[in-house]
């Protein structure tokens, strides 16, 4: 059963549209996680969802409910905010407790939720505390508990771990998605960072300039992005890419620019106008770096090679990032590479495009073959 | 060095704050004076006599005119807070058509000098048949466009995730404005009660034109008509009267000095 839908939802500031023909279905005791930059209206439509924003046109249903003209307290959700919201003159009991009062449901009730709730997120000890006297992750962890003790049909997270050091992050990343399995409450999340939003999502939705780019599972929009804007969104780091052409030698298709002339396979450019210029997309971490004085180096086949000259290596630890220039082209591009073998600056080094992991945008960045 | 400069600035201090307080205290203390000492510039009475503020209590009716003081600046410090804060919260916090205009008109207010508006509203008064009662010492004041603005400065400084909370909580805006706005906003709360008691306790001119009905009389107003009407006949008198006027204003002060002093340090605002 569809817990959120949403039907034609657009949303106007004045002349500018904000949110453009929104069309979606959110399944029951789902993560959906809305992700873009700064201006992709993923913030908007999750205020719409909450009754804080008005909706210009289109319908929006919880649970079938028509809830476009509701106001907030009769919507039903709860929301969860980047800077948590709480009221500063509380303690964490009366911030947890408020929205319960105010719908008079019976005192031992409330306290059995507040119990609850405070038991779960470990903030027991800090219930009489004001919200001034807590750490950003307890804090944090307040505002969850504020809209937990509701239990409310769906959640709403509008970037809720901005606020929050990178640690911490990670840490109430990881608590986020364990208490939303256990509660099984259908759950809107909205963020920009690409990583809470493979790690957290069961689907994705990508937003660009108030439009759907793309849905899907965290792993498909990795592998078979639909246009270069999904493709240079989702990753970490970003996909590489590469302004060229097609040309066909032999019955084999290469992809050719300055200083790079790579196989790719057929089928990929089956749809490609072989006249259009294209641009090609591969990840770092599809790349593989070959010292050029490596003696393997010249035994596979040249088609899939092209040589670069070192000019920056990152050392994360685990892996490092080499950036490189296309020797014989201005490209800059970028590879992760494992520790055993960097190379120095300055060195010329071999990379090679496996063919299969190519990706390959037409000249409006759409993507022309996304099967891998 | 260290030490003399400190002395010195210190003597400075010390003086210009004798000099500042010194008038005050032989103000006070000359109306427990005899009418044969009021001429010295002693501090310490020889002989305390309490003769003045007899003299004056008997003379007119000051104790009324206290309470119709209180009452007037109590009302309309009330109101103020009440339907200022309501109105800079809409200012502040809720879109609607006419937003911009009301704030333009609300500072262009502030550019008509009140001496300008005083014919026209006192000519309402009148034909409102208000002339000698509250009414016409309370509902010009009922709204203070400086405490408008005042008021939503502070509250714009609010976080919207506070009232998008709130929303969600359910409260309706009245009540997210008197249970969260309030208790957040003491200090400007303070600053405006304290300018807008002391504004109305001290007003002579508007009750001298509207009110002539001596049991309806404020007590700046009876006083000037006292003291300028010839009625307190001595210095110490007069000084006696004075005295009755200040001490509310300072007792206000005393009350609510730390938020006060907090929020002139908050807004820059100087006193």
């Amino acid at each position: 059963m569809p817990s959120v839908t949403f039907e034609h939802v657009r949303k106007r500031f004045g002349d500018s549209t904000v949110v453009e023909d929104f069309d979606l279905v959110v399944a029951d005791g789902e993560l959906l996680v809305l992700v873009g930059g700064s201006g992709s209206g993923k913030s908007t439509i999750l205020r719409m969802v909450a009754g804080l924003e008005e909706v210009t046109s289109g319908t929006i249903r919880i649970d079938q409910r028509d809830v476009t003209a509701l106001p907030p307290r009769e919507r039903d959700v709860a929301m969860v905010f980047q800077d948590y919201g709480l009221y500063p003159h509380m303690t964490v009991r009366e911030n947890l407790s408020l929205g319960l009062r105010l719908r008079k449901i019976p005192r031992e009730e409330i306290d059995r939720r507040v119990t609850w709730a405070a038991g779960m997120l470990g903030l027991a000890p800090l219930l009489d505390r004001k919200p001034k006297q807590l750490s950003g992750g307890q804090r944090q962890r307040v505002a969850m508990g504020r809209a937990m003790v509701r239990e409310p049909k769906v959640f709403l997270f509008d970037e809720p771990l901005s606020n929050l050091d990178a640690g911490l992050r990670a840490q109430m990343r990881i608590e986020i998605g364990g208490l939303q399995r256990r509660l099984k409450t259908t759950t809107i999340y909205v963020t920009h960072d690409q990583v809470e939003a493979m790690t957290l999502g069961d689907r994705i939705v990508v937003l660009a300039d108030g439009r759907i780019q793309q849905i899907g599972r965290p792993i498909d929009l990795y592998r078979a992005p639909v246009n270069r804007f999904v493709a240079g969104f989702i990753g970490t780091p970003p996909m590489n890419f590469v302004e060229g052409g097609l040309r066909e030698d032999n019955g084999e298709v290469f992809f050719t620019t300055q200083g790079i002339n790579v196989m790719v396979s057929r089928e990929k450019t089956a749809k490609a106008n072989a006249t259009e210029p294209l641009t090609l997309g591969i990840r770092p971490e599809d790349l593989r770096v070959e010292s050029s004085r490596d003696p393997s180096v010249g035994a596979g086949p040249p088609s899939d090679v092209f040589t670069g000259r070192v000019v920056l290596v990152e050392r994360l630890g685990g892996i490092s990032h080499v950036h490189f220039d296309v020797e014989g082209g201005g490209d800059r591009m970028m590879a992760s590479v494992s520790n055993d073998r960097l190379p120095n600056i300055g060195e010329t080094i071999t990379v090679r495009v496996p063919p299969e992991r190519v990706h390959l945008f037409a000249a409006d960045g759409r993507a022309i073959s996304n099967s891998i | 060095m260290k030490l003399l400069r400190r002395v010195v600035l210190y003597a400075g201090l010390t003086i210009a704050a004798i000099s500042f307080i010194y008038p005050f205290l032989w103000m006070a203390s000359s109306t427990l004076k005899p009418p044969a000492e009021v001429g010295s510039l002693a501090l310490i009475p020889q002989n305390i006599t309490l003769d003045n503020y007899r003299t004056m209590w008997a003379r007119a009716p000051f104790g009324r005119a206290l309470l119709n003081s209180a009452f007037v600046a109590t009302t309309i410090t009330l109101a103020v807070l009440v339907f200022g804060s309501m109105t800079a919260y809409a200012m502040a916090r809720l879109n609607f058509r006419g937003r911009p205009a009301l704030n333009a008109a609300t500072i262009a207010v502030l550019l008509v000098p009140g001496q300008l508006t005083l014919i026209p509203l006192y000519t309402l008064i009148v034909q409102l048949g208000w002339i000698d009662s509250y009414a016409a010492l309370i509902v010009p004041y009922l709204f203070n466009a400086t405490a408008i603005l005042m008021l939503r400065q502070f509250f714009l400084q609010i976080p919207q995730s506070l009232i998008d909370s709130a929303r969600m909580d359910g409260m309706s805006e009245p009540r997210i404005l008197f249970t969260i706005f309030w208790p957040l906003s003491k200090p400007v709360l303070s600053i405006v009660a304290i300018f807008t008691f002391m504004g109305a306790w001290n007003e002579v001119l508007w009750p001298l034109l509207v009110v002539r009905d001596q049991q309806l009389m404020t007590l700046p107003q009876l006083l000037t008509v006292f003291a300028l009407g010839g009625g307190a006949g001595t210095v110490g008198v007069s000084l006696a009267s004075a005295m009755v006027l200040v001490v509310p204003v300072v007792m206000a002060y005393m009350f609510l000095q730390r938020n006060f002093i907090e929020s002139m340090a908050g807004t820059g605002i100087k006193g």
